[in-house]
This record gives structure tokens, sequence and C-alpha cells, in this order.
């Protein structure tokens, strides 16, 4: 037996036998009050503390229980990961570690370039990759969850139909376990699983469908309609345009922009077109939402150029997808699809519980306050950015840094998807951390210990970064 | 000679630097219903708390029963309270409610149900046991406080302003039932709360306070009639005293601002002329309404209550002056009515601390 | 209806148009549109699990669980099942005899010995719907080899750690929150400093010393390992204690005035008052604990009978890579309670964590 085991069974006994000994001199207890003398006894050592120390005493006894699991179990290994990160060997007795002094950090520094991980030692590139890909991981992740989130809770906030049963769905998966999220996963995306056959079945009925006569005509009249009831309704809304119609004309135009791809008169891919249209549409939607007088101007002018683009399309050529060939989306390399998919998987499973805590600070905001904006007659795009927005924003910054510091810590999804793969694509710091202290023979302890530290550091700067751009807006 | 249920020796307390209580010394007799009273942050309430051993004094003993209890906790003290929130335990049915502190006590339960059940009676809230303290009234709630406090047969029972969440109306029966309760049960009762109504009305003996300092001690009509000074004057009755300031001379001369010029008889002597403020109570006032009397005012505004009429009048250098009359008079805005003084029933206050000075022949009621 | 007001709107109906509202339209379909990309994988799964081995082998994308009927032939034992049609349409149901060639053997199962040549294509399998229970019953009764996946042994594991840390957490929490949020005493301060920085220390980053200190204290690989480091959480004190500021301090006096210990005063007066902010923390625990991985895999993995469901799933996944109709029912079996939980107290933890002020 171990002394700590050694030490909670003598605690264990003189807890119990004291306490009853100690609580039944002083008090009669009844049959009836055993569920009393239970609950008495566990808090004995407080009534123990008061009889001793009075009430000065009592806080004290309240706090130990839960400061000496913070001790043992989150400050006393803070501390001592700086040391075990100067040791090395693979021993798990701590004074059985030889001093090595900062061996394991050089180890990760040593670098023939510090702009390629695979000029690095072996640590040193399996660190480099996983804090790469971690960086590049959380850049993409914490805006994008944090603007689900929000448009999310924004939605639910909304006087809709069934708000309780929209809001528990979207929190459903994050009662999920990361095993089952991955397995979920893993099936539907799954080379012949049903995201491949659904898009397989969906390009082979648009391939046919193109192939007919006259579908050109027809699609070209479609759209026209189209844009043409969205760029009116946005003008006609009111005095100033109407942003939800804005901005369903903007996906229209950003289609039409895309496929009639002007950029490629002057040589370029389909690609860039659709980044200039994005921007462009962009541009427009920021232009209705600060109520530009000219914003009606704009629209016009931007149905005109769609009509004109319109006419230059040829449908069927771009409804032909010919035959589609299914993706192995967690595995093939060089295509971005596993980063991906992570980062999808990641927000499906996590947006929900930040969704909620959006809400709760979206509902603290006074409804009085809209209504009188309402009475101001000010634009709705205009009340989120002058009262929403503002008001939300505390809640914002704690959502990010939480966010934050959950995308730096992704390691489940990441090993159960994609196992760090194809290759190292997506192989995350904790992967790192875990593997180099947990798995393989010889395990490298200190290695792992100073990957730690320096990812302490990173999270650390990250964190106080953000809160140094967002402290306006935070004491707000 | 009887050893006092309290005994306050010196207490002082202090927040950090802000000292709240500064010294105060105080006797209460058993049975005795005492009221503390005073404006709010004046410290009654901390003052009672000291009592009840919720904060601990600064400096300064307290004894009960000639026992200093400075270190006894709350709990031991053998007191009751009731709050000004009531503080009734939300989670539990009025039953369970009396009896929680009974149990901590260890007693036996048919001791328990016989006081519980004594208390529901005398209360008249027999059937309620059931109910929780969300599905009660106010007047009902409070009922249950003191009920909660009676069970506990405490040596003294404290009321931190237990009416100020209740209507007018309300206060008023609740007034009579607590004082009917003391009646019956005899303890000693101290009683918190910035209404000189229900000071005046409840108290064998009221307790002035003003900024964590004793004003004056005495039965209610002692200070009504003889304010030791500005402060406790001008606190006690409604409508409020009227004030003039003016000039005393060391013969006795007032020389009031708004003109009035009369002797009173000193009781005591001044070197030289002083300053003054001259107290009048709104029912010593008698008026005229051809314009004869001491003075001439001007009736401002007025209010027939039937029984009563308040005349709210101004004197020509803008001083004003509140007359309450015990009949129904015709009036009408502007007029200019004259007004008699009383000067046996004058309250002179003068010097730094205003204090009341001595007045020979001066009339009690 | 609405397509046609919509197509055949005029000027003067504006206003009865604006009452539609492009925003309500967009607003119906994000969350319809999420809904489904939340749904539709979960279903998919269960739908999946469901199927017998072969319809999960071969990727069947039907939405029934459509398998071959098998039937026993005299002296050969079971053959599955074909529909042969002929050219003018007549059916006939037969079983295959020999390999399957372009020309393949087949026979009836009434006369099995008349055995006669058919075109492949003309060939369908005999399908009938069927619920694939053994994907479930193999692995949690252990038949058919299936004794890898002790079931109970990891629900049992499961069960308890997230019951005792819970418990734990609870009353730990709720000690300390109460001792910060009802007592003014030296060092409350630096007691409440201590345990928002902890809010903000990353639990990987102290993986490999954690990893010491467990093993020193002698419950590294025991169900206690998992159980005691993360029993004190900083959310739940942060969240209690911002619950308990708002219990009126009156009350606490009148208990004291009661003659209460303090220790009575927590837990008659104190725990039943913070009952909404601790069933909010129980559901969080609850979530978190079930659903822990990292910290019981570097624990556990060494003692198969110390697994919990996720890391016995992990491991099942892991070593039966082929055998998805498996993995696939007991991934469902795994997110059945949690779902339950969830069906149960969906508005109660939807409402509870947004008004308890996880703020």
């Amino acid at each position: 037996m171990s002394i700590a085991g050694l030490a909670s069974l003598i605690i264990g006994i003189l807890w119990i036998g004291g306490g009853t000994l100690w609580l039944l001199s002083r008090r009669t207890y009844g049959v009836k009050q055993i569920p009393g003398f239970a609950m008495d006894l566990i808090g004995f050592p407080v009534e123990l503390s008061q009889s001793v120390f009075g009430r000065k005493g009592v806080p004290y006894a309240l706090l130990m229980p839960n400061m000496v699991i913070f001790g043992f179990f989150t400050f006393a290994p803070m501390i001592l990961n700086f040391y075990v990160s100067f040791t090395g060997g693979s021993s798990i007795n701590l004074f059985d570690r030889p001093w090595i002094g900062s061996a394991n950090y050089s180890a990760i520094f040593q670098c023939e370039s510090y702009f390629d991980p695979r000029t690095c030692s072996n640590q040193g590139f399996s660190f480099w990759r996983g804090m790469g890909n971690t960086l590049m991981f959380v850049l993409i992740q914490v805006p994008i969850l944090c603007a689900a989130a929000l448009a999310t809770a924004l939605v639910v906030n909304k006087n809709l139909v069934g708000r309780g049963f929209w809001r528990a769905m979207f929190f459903y998966p994050v009662m999920l376990s990361p095993v089952v999220i991955a397995n979920i996963w893993n099936w539907v995306l799954h080379r012949k699983g049903i995201l491949n056959e659904g898009l397989g079945q969906a390009s082979d009925a648009m391939t046919a469908l193109s192939g007919m006569a006259g579908f050109d005509m027809v699609a070209t009249i479609l759209f026209a309609v189209l844009l043409l009831v969205s760029s009116e309704r946005a003008l006609r809304a009111s005095v100033d345009p109407s942003l939800p119609w804005a901005a369903l004309f903007g996906v229209l135009f950003l289609a039409v922009f895309t496929w009639a791809s002007p950029l490629a008169m002057i040589g370029f891919q389909a690609a860039p077109s659709f980044w200039l249209g994005a921007v462009l549409v962009g541009g427009l939607l920021w232009f209705v939402s600060t109520a530009h007088p000219r914003a009606s101007w704009a629209i016009t002018g931007f149905s005109i150029v769609a009509v004109i683009l319109l006419l230059t399309i040829q449908f069927d050529a771009v409804f032909d997808f010919g035959r589609f060939r299914p993706i192995n989306w967690l595995v093939q390399p060089n295509t971005g699809w596993p980063f991906f998919w992570l980062i999808f998987v990641f927000t499906w499973s996590h947006m929900g519980f930040y969704m909620l805590i959006l809400l709760a600070g979206l509902q603290a905001i006074p409804a009085d306050l809209y209504e009188a904006a309402k009475m101001d007659a000010t634009k709705p795009a205009r009340a989120f950015y002058r009262i929403t927005l503002p008001l939300v924003m505390p809640t914002l910054v704690v959502v990010l840094v939480l966010s934050l510091i959950r995308s730096f810590q992704i390691f489940d999804e990441v090993w159960l998807l994609t196992g760090g793969g194809p290759g190292r694509e997506t192989f995350m710091i904790v992967q790192h951390i875990y593997e180099t202290a947990f798995t393989g023979d010889r395990p490298a302890y200190g290695e792992a210990a100073a990957g730690s530290v320096l990812m302490a550091i990173v999270i650390a700067v990250f964190t106080f970064f953000q809160l140094f751009i967002t402290r306006r807006q935070s004491e707000l | 000679m009887m050893i006092p249920a309290l005994e306050l020796k010196t207490i002082k307390k202090s927040w950090g630097a802000l000292q709240v209580i500064h010294g105060i010394d105080l006797h209460i007799e058993e049975g005795e219903f005492v009221v503390f009273v005073g404006p709010s942050g004046c410290g009654k309430s901390t003052l009672l708390r000291l009592i009840a051993g919720l904060d601990d004094p600064t400096s300064g003993d307290i004894l009960l029963q000639g026992k200093r209890v400075n270190t006894v906790p709350a709990s031991e003290r053998g007191l009751s309270m009731v709050f000004q929130s009531y503080a009734l335990y939300p989670h539990m049915s009025v039953r369970q409610n009396l009896s929680f502190g009974l149990e901590n006590l260890r007693m036996d339960r048919v001791e328990i149900d016989r006081r519980v059940d004594d208390a529901a009676a005398l209360l008249q809230i027999d059937p309620l046991m059931a109910r929780r303290p969300g599905q009660l009234s106010g007047g009902q709630r409070q009922r249950v406080a003191i009920g909660r406090a009676i069970v506990r047969e405490p040596q003294i029972f404290l009321f931190d302003e237990p009416l100020s969440n209740l209507d007018a109306e309300l206060r008023l029966q609740m007034r009579v039932e607590i004082a009917n309760l003391h009646a019956q049960l005899g303890n000693t009762m101290i009683y918190v709360t910035h209404d000189q109504v229900e000071a005046m009305t409840m108290a064998d003996r009221i307790v002035v306070l003003r900024s964590g300092q004793i004003e004056q001690v005495g039965k209610p009509l002692e200070l009504y009639n003889r304010p030791c000074n500005k402060f406790v004057a001008g606190f006690l009755g409604a409508p409020q005293m009227n004030f003039l300031s003016g000039m005393i001379h060391p013969d006795g001369t007032l020389d009031m601002d708004c003109g009035l010029k009369m002797p009173v008889r000193l009781g005591q002597t001044l070197s030289q002329p002083e300053k003054c403020t001259l107290g009048l109570r709104p029912e010593n006032i008698g008026v005229s309404l051809d314009g004869a009397g001491d003075m001439t005012v001007k009736v401002q505004n007025f209010e027939q209550l039937g029984s009563v009429t308040y005349i709210y009048t101004v004197f020509a250098n803008g001083e004003t002056l509140t007359v309450q009359l015990g009949q129904q008079i015709p009036l009408r805005r502007g007029q200019e009515i004259g007004v008699t003084f009383d000067p046996n029933r004058f309250h002179i206050f003068a010097g730094e601390d205003e204090r009341a000075l001595e007045l020979i022949g001066r009339a009690t009621a | 209806m609405g397509l046609a007001t919509f197509l055949t709107r005029t000027r003067g109906s504006a206003d009865k148009a604006n009452r539609i509202g492009a925003a309500d339209i967009l607003a119906y379909g994000y969350l319809a549109l999420g809904v489904l990309i939340i749904l539709v994988p979960v279903l998919w799964t269960f739908a999946s699990s469901v199927k017998p081995e072969r319809a999960v082998d071969s990727f069947d994308t039907r939405l029934l669980p459509m398998s071959q009927i098998e039937r026993p032939v005299e002296g050969v034992g079971n053959k599955t099942s074909w529909i042969y049609i002929d050219e003018a349409g007549t059916t006939q149901e037969v079983f295959k005899a020999g390999p399957t060639r372009r020309e393949t053997d087949v026979a009836t199962f009434d006369n099995p010995t008349d055995v006669f040549t058919v075109p492949r294509t003309g060939l369908e399998p005999n399908e009938e719907v069927r619920i694939a229970t053994e994907n479930y019953l193999d692995p949690i009764l252990k038949r058919n080899g299936q004794d890898n996946f002790t079931f109970f042994t990891y629900l049992f594991n499961s069960v308890f750690v997230t019951v005792m840390a819970t418990a734990i957490t609870l009353l730990i929490n709720a000690m300390a929150a109460f001792a910060l949020s009802k007592y003014r005493f030296r060092g409350r301060l630096t007691f409440t400093i201590l345990i928002i920085a902890t809010l903000l220390i990353p639990s990987s980053i102290i993986l490999v010393s954690l990893f010491f200190v467990v093993w020193s204290f002698g419950i590294f690989g025991s169900l206690w390992g998992v159980i005691i480091p993360a029993a004190a959480t900083p959310t739940g004190v942060f969240l209690l204690r911002q619950y308990m500021l708002t219990i009126p301090d009156e009350l606490l006096e009148a208990a004291r005035m009661d003659a209460a210990s303090e220790w009575r005063i927590f837990w008659r007066i104190v725990m039943p008052l913070s009952l909404p902010a601790l069933s909010v923390l129980a559901i969080l625990s609850v979530i978190w604990r079930w659903n822990d991985f990292l910290w019981p895999l570097i624990v556990l993995i060494s003692d198969p009978s110390a697994h919990t469901l996720q890391i016995g799933l992990t491991t099942f996944s892991g070593e039966f890579d082929s055998d998805f109709h498996y993995i696939l029912a007991m991934t469902v079996v795994s997110l059945i309670p949690i779902t339950l939980v969830f069906v149960w107290l969906q508005r109660f933890i939807t409402t509870g964590i947004a008004t308890t002020g996880l703020k």
C-alpha cells in the first residue's frame, strides 16, 4: 500500500470514528435522525473547527477540500511541470530522474531554419508541426465558432415558434462524447459513406438535368426572376434597402458572378472570380447595413451587372458535373479536406455550448432598449451594431477566451477522426505531448513537459493579447 | 437593585476606518419595551445586531442578566430576532420554519410541537402551518416571523424594523398586535424603527439615536414635551415642530427674525445675547381670523381633515409656520390671519449643539 | 400560399408583405438547416446500426435495414435466396448452386437437385426488412466470439466515475462557494483569485506532471485517479458562488439566531436554496465526466477491467476496424443514456445554463 493510501485510511478512520464519538458525546440522535447524523458526520471537521476556532475558522474548513484538490492536482503539477521539463530519462519516479538542464528545450529549438519544421530535430519537427497546425486551427476555428454561435444565438433569441426546441437541438451535440462523435462522422464521411453517396446522386441528377433541351433557357429565366424579385424587394422594403433581402440578392449575385467568371477573360481560373465576387457582395452588404443614401443605387447597379453576366452563362455547362468521383474525406492528403472536416466537426459539437452563453448575454439586454430604438426609427442592422453588439460584447469576450483555450487543447476529435493524418496534416500539439509521454516504449516525459510549458506560454500570450485588444469592449 | 436585562457599556463599532457606533451606554430593565429610533444610517440596526451577536463590537461590553456575552455566539445568547425582510426559510413550511430553531437545540419532539402549536394559536396562524412562505401575504409572513421568535421563549425579543415592508393599514394593525403581545408575554423587547409614530405608540422608553450616539432616552411623552435638543424636538411629532430663528438676550427677551418680540423666563443665566432657535409645536398656536394676535401671517395652503385643520402659513420674512387646529374654520389662500403664542410652551435651543434652554413655569401637557 | 403572395404582390400591399418578413423566412431556414446538419448524421448512424453485417459492409445506403433471406437446403445447409426473373417476366425463388459467373448455376429450394443455368443479370437478391438485433446483442451478451467488449463492466465504470465525481464535485464546490460568498475572512480575495486563475489553466498543459502526481498518490490505473483530480472544478465554484451571493444574508442570520451551527446552515438552508445552480452544475458535471476522454485514456488504458465506456468503445473500434456493424451498434448504445437524459431534461438544461449565469 502506498503512503497516500495509508494516509487516506488513517484520515478516514479518524474522521468516521472520531466524528461519531464527538457527535454522540454532544447530541442525541433518534432512529429518524440517521440521515441527519450522516450529514453531520460528513461536516464533522467543519463543526469541529467552529467549536475550536469559532465562526472565524469555518470558512477555512469549508474551503479546505476544494483547495487541497486544486493544490495537489492543479497548482502542484503547474510547478512540477517546470521541474520535469529539465529532467531526462523515462523513469516514473521523480527522484530517479536525472537533471539535464535545458536539453529538452534545445532539442525542440534545434532547427536549421525556423520557417521549415522539416529542418528540425525529430522532437523539434513534431513540436513545431503540432504547434503550427494548432495555431492554424485556432485562428480558423475561433472566429468561425464564435460567429456561428452568435448567429445561432441571435436567431434562437427571436420570437419564433418552438424556440425551446431549436435551442435544445443546437445544444444536443454538446452532450455527445468525442468517441461517439468521431464514430458518427467516420461513418458519414467514409469513402462509401452517405455523404459521398448523396453528392454523387445529386451531381448525377444535375448532370442529367443539364443535358435536357432548353435547360439553359429555363435556368437563365429562373435566375433572372430570382435576381429581379430579390433586388426589387430589397429596394422597396421602406426608405432604406432591407438587409435580409439584400443578403439574399448578394448570394444570388455571387453565384452568377462565379459562374460567369468575368476574370476568365483576362486569363484567370474560376476561383479568383469567386473571391472577387465575395468581396463585392461583402462591400455591398456593408454599404446597405450602414443605411448609406446611395445604397439603393448600388443595388440597382449590381442587378444590372448581374443580368448582363447572366446572359453570358452557359448553364448546361455549369451544371454538367460529369461523373462524380467519391472523395476520401478524412484520408486524402494535400486536399485540405481532413482539416476542413475537423473544423466542421469541432464547430458541430461545441457551438451549442457557446450559443447558450451568448444567449444568456442577449437575454440580459433589456427589451425596452429595442423598443426605444424602434421609436427612434432605428434600422434593424443599426440596432444590431449600436445596441446588441456593444451590450453583448462582455459575453462575447468570455466566449472568445473560453473557445480559444478550448480550441488550443483539441485532441479527442483529431485523434479519433484522423489520428493526426494524413501524414501530419492534422497533427496537433496535445497529440505531440500525449504521444511523446504516453505511447511508445521509451516515454520521454521531460520532452513532453517542455512542450507543455511552451504551449502554456503560447496560450497565455494569446489569451492576454485577446483580452488586450478587446479590453475596451469588455469594460463596457 | 434588580439586575438589568441588558446593559451596554461604552460600545463602539467600526467597519475598517469608518466608525459607526461612538460609545453607547444603556440599561434596559426586565420586561421593558424599548424602541431605538433615528434617521437611516444612525446606527440603530448595527446596535441591535451587536446585541444579537451577529456582529462583534470593536470595544465595550454587552451584559445580559449581568453576564458579559461579548464572545458568546448569537445562538447561545437566548435572544430571538424578527428581521426586516422576515428571513423566513423559503424552502420550508410554516411549521418547519417555527420548529427549525428548536430542532437545532435538540429539543424533545413533544415539547417542540407544544410550543409551535401554542405560538400558532396565539398568532392565529394555525390554518397556515402547511404552507410555504411564498404562499403567504405580507401580514401572515410577519406573524410567522414573530412566531418563530416566540417559540424560542427568549429572554429578549429583538425587532429590526419589522413593519417597514407592510402597507399603512396593516402596519397600524400589527402595531397594536405587537403591543398586545408584549402585554401578554411580558418579555423584554427591543424594537428598531425609523418611524417616530411607531416609537411613540409602542415604547415604554424611547432611545433616540443620531450618528452612532444616543441623543436622548426617556418615556415617549417626556421626550415629546421636554426634548433635550433641536434634533429630538424635530424628530418626534408630526407635523414637525416649527423652528424660527432669532436672538435671545440675557434678560430673557426673544428677538426673532420674523419680528416677534416676547419675554420668556429663563431658568438659567446667559452671559451675552445668543443666536437661538424658537421651537413651536403646531398644536400650541392659536389663530384669530380677524388678524388680531401676536403676529400676522399669510395663509399659503391649508388641509381640512374634519377633526383637524392644518394651516401652512408664511411670515413676512419668508419663514414658514404650520398651525394645527382641532376644529374646522373657513379659510382661503392668501388670507392674512393673526396667530397667538403661549410662552409657557416655548422650546428654545441655543449654542453649538442646539441644546434646549431651561425655562421656568413651562406647561407639560 | 406564401409563394403566391410573394409573386403576385403589388406595391399597395407592401406593409402586409413586410409582416411575412424575409428575416423570419431566413431564420426558419437557418434553423431547419442547422437541425438537419445536427440530426441527420446521428439518425443515419442509428439507422445503420440495425442493418445486418452484409448491408453495413457493402455500405447499403437505403434507409431501411434490408437483409437477404436465408433458407435451409437439405444436405447443404443455409443458402441465401435470390429471385430469378426470366425474359418473359416470370419470377422464381432460387439459390446459387455454384460460383457466380456470367452464366450461373442455380436451383430452387423445393427441388435442390435440379440445377439449371441462368444469366447473372437476371438474378436479384431476395430481401426482407429485418432489424439486426445481433449487432447489439452479440457484444453485450458476448456471443459469436465478441467477448472483448465487456459492456457491463464499462457501463459500471462509467456510471461509477460519473456519479462519484459529480457527488464529490457538488459537495466540495458548494462548500468552497459558500465560504467565498457568505463569509468575510482574511484571504478571501486570494482564494477567489486562485480559483479564477484555475479557470484559465488548460488541463492539457499539466497532463505530464499530473500523471506524476497521480502516480505518486497510488491512484494511477484506478477509477479514483480519474475521479479525484477532476472533482474540484473552478467553473463549479464560480457558478455556485455567483448564485449564493443572491441568497439574502438575513436568512443565514435568522438561522444563527435559531441556534443552527454553520454546517447545519450550509446543508439545511444554503444547499436547498442553491438547488437551481446545483442542478446545472450536476448536469455539466455529468456531461464532462461521462464524455471525458484524454485523461481516462492515460490513467486507465493499461487495465481493461477499469475502462470506461468511452475508452472501451475506442479500443473496440481500434481492434475491429472492419466490424462496422458492431462499432455502430455500440456507438448507439453509449449515446443512448446521455440522449435520454437530454430528452428528459432538455428544457431545464437549456434555460438553466442560460439563466444561472455561466457568464
